[in-house]
């Protein structure tokens, strides 16, 4: 039984204007107060609302900055929510940043052992599946080569191939359908397929409106980090290009921000500011 | 807490490959790796050793040498869980960022491959004190030791983690603890024995350092061949565990905090 459950979730993030601050600026600069080093709040996810139980397959659109990828991380329970609880039920898989996290040192063989463990896998569980994750990645004589010296493909080739080679419960995919060269893509498309069917919840960002038409039963369209639709497929894309027709001319990017000073707040239109959400 | 644990347990595979790929990577492809990474304290050793029996008089080096393996060998061990542990979230960020692991995995990384470090370096202690004196009773009170040297683990682990924590905090806390070990070394009884500051009425410089704590624990014993008296036990399980409640209280605090400051 797989399960997510957001209520009332939110995530801000505070971002001081000096990252990186040193003890000794710290203290000769004086960078505890708070006229000195300006904080800004992004509100990155406000107010989410999600039930998704077993069967749903969800798709989630919206601009860039929307809080797509953050809403996949913090249910990941990589983010922990600000305020808000997170529920989430059964084996997690992420497929987003897959290519982070290689010891570059390490030849591949050994990297498929780190990931493997890291995803949960025992000796014994990854003996079973280690030679098919080497042969699905294709690279041969390659994976006694380190990692460090691996193309930017070879790599992703590499890390698709460890990363979708669990039996997850809960699917979160962000933007890897696109993967690797021609031939490796098909392949990618095919065991992306076969994991979506066997997952029993999934959630993919996207913005390749066919797949989410084509591959899932429910679509959230995001933006400034609030759902703005929760339906069908169907309806939710045909809401979204609406409201990109060329008569629309402002498409806030980002999340809602804020800059505190000190005691002075004074809220920034959303459309100025960059967030990095 | 327990929940803490028990994940670190469940990704017990994750990181002990890891602290076996670190050791791979440092003593690589050579006979010579590990006498190579050892070659720092023994050179120190020798420099000191040369030094003091040339200028100071100090002609007993059969005595002295061993002294002075042991005490650089807590040191070193001590002085790298910190240094490296400043390093520990900046290093494993990737992880970080991509798998909500239980955040005292990779203090531990960096404080298991220093620790095997240690025990290597305490065996060629124990090789030379048996060698030089000709008996086996560093030997023989090898049990008594063990004890001290798994508190010294955890005593290292929390202080690696308090390290790590205030890095992402204040970025050169590395720099800082560098130069507080270098001062911290010379007030240690390491390249002297703790009778020098007796002498001088400077006790209590001692009595207060955690460190000299632990070479009471490792260093005596293995050189007289005598058991530690057991209040000085109950001293560094006390010190060990206010330190392991800072860092395990310093986790629960700020784990949740971690990924925004990176």
């Amino acid at each position: 039984m797989a399960k997510i459950e957001l209520h009332d979730v939110s995530l801000t993030f505070t971002l001081s204007q000096e990252r990186r601050v040193t003890f000794k600026e710290y203290l000769i600069r004086g960078l505890f107060l708070p006229s000195r080093n300006p904080r800004v709040v992004i509100h990155a996810l406000s107010g989410i609302n999600l039930q998704a139980v077993d069967g749903d397959r969800i798709g989630v659109v919206g601009h860039n900055g929307a809080g797509k990828s953050t809403l996949l991380k913090l249910l990941a329970g990589i983010y922990p929510p600000t305020a808000g609880s997170r529920i989430v039920q059964g084996k997690i898989c992420s497929l987003f940043d897959i290519t982070l996290g290689f010891e570059p040192d390490a030849n591949g063989w050994d990297n498929i052992t780190y990931r493997g463990y890291l995803q949960g896998e025992t000796p014994r569980t990854l003996k079973k599946k280690i030679d098919a994750i080497a042969e699905f990645s294709e690279l041969g004589d390659f994976l006694n080569v380190p990692v460090r010296y691996y193309s930017a493909g070879m790599m992703v080739r590499l890390a698709f191939s460890i990363a979708t080679a669990v039996e997850p419960e809960v699917l979160l995919i962000d933007e890897v359908l696109s993967v690797g060269d021609l031939a490796f893509q098909n392949k990618a498309r095919e065991r992306m397929r076969e994991m979506m069917a066997s997952a029993r919840l999934m959630i993919m960002v996207s913005h390749d409106l066919h797949s989410i038409q084509s591959l899932c039963n429910r679509a959230i369209w995001l933006q400034q980090g609030t759902i703005l639709r929760d339906s069908s497929p169907d309806e939710v894309i045909a809401a979204y290009t609406g409201s990109i027709a060329p008569a629309v001319e402002h498409h806030p990017v980002g999340a809602p921000t804020e800059s505190v000073t000190g005691d002075v707040e004074d809220s920034v239109p959303a459309g100025e500011s960059r967030a990095a959400a | 807490m327990f929940d803490h644990l028990k994940a670190v347990w469940n990704y017990r595979h994750f990181w002990m490959s890891l602290v076996r790929m670190d050791l791979r990577q440092r003593y690589r492809r050579s006979a010579l790796g590990i006498g190579w990474s050892l070659l720092h304290p023994l050179a120190m050793t020798a420099v000191f050793c040369v030094v003091f029996s040339s200028i100071l008089g100090n002609s007993d080096w059969k005595t002295y040498a061993p002294f002075l393996l042991a005490g650089l060998s807590v040191w070193e061990f001590i002085r790298n869980s910190a240094t490296a542990g400043c390093s520990t979230f900046i290093r494993n960020e990737a992880y970080i960022r991509q798998c909500p692991l239980p955040c005292g995995i990779y203090p531990l990384r960096t404080v298991m491959g220093a620790a095997i470090h240690f025990l290597i370096s305490l065996s060629v202690v124990i090789t030379l004190v048996t060698v030089l004196k000709g008996n086996t009773a560093s030997l023989r009170v090898l049990w008594s030791v063990l004890p001290a040297i798994v508190l010294t683990i955890i005593f290292a682990w929390s202080l690696a983690t308090l390290a790590a924590f205030a890095t992402i905090y204040f970025h050169d806390t590395q720099h800082l603890v560098d130069v507080g070990a270098q001062f911290w070394f010379f007030i240690t009884p390491i390249i002297y024995s703790r009778d020098l500051l007796d002498r001088k009425g400077l006790s209590w410089v001692a009595d207060l350092n955690p460190v000299n704590l632990f070479l009471e624990l490792i260093r005596t014993p293995l050189l007289s061949g005598e058991p530690p008296a057991l209040t000085l036990y109950l001293q560094a399980m006390v010190l060990t565990g206010v330190m392991l409640g800072l860092a395990i209280g310093t986790i629960a605090w700020l784990q949740r905090k971690l990924i925004f400051q990176l």
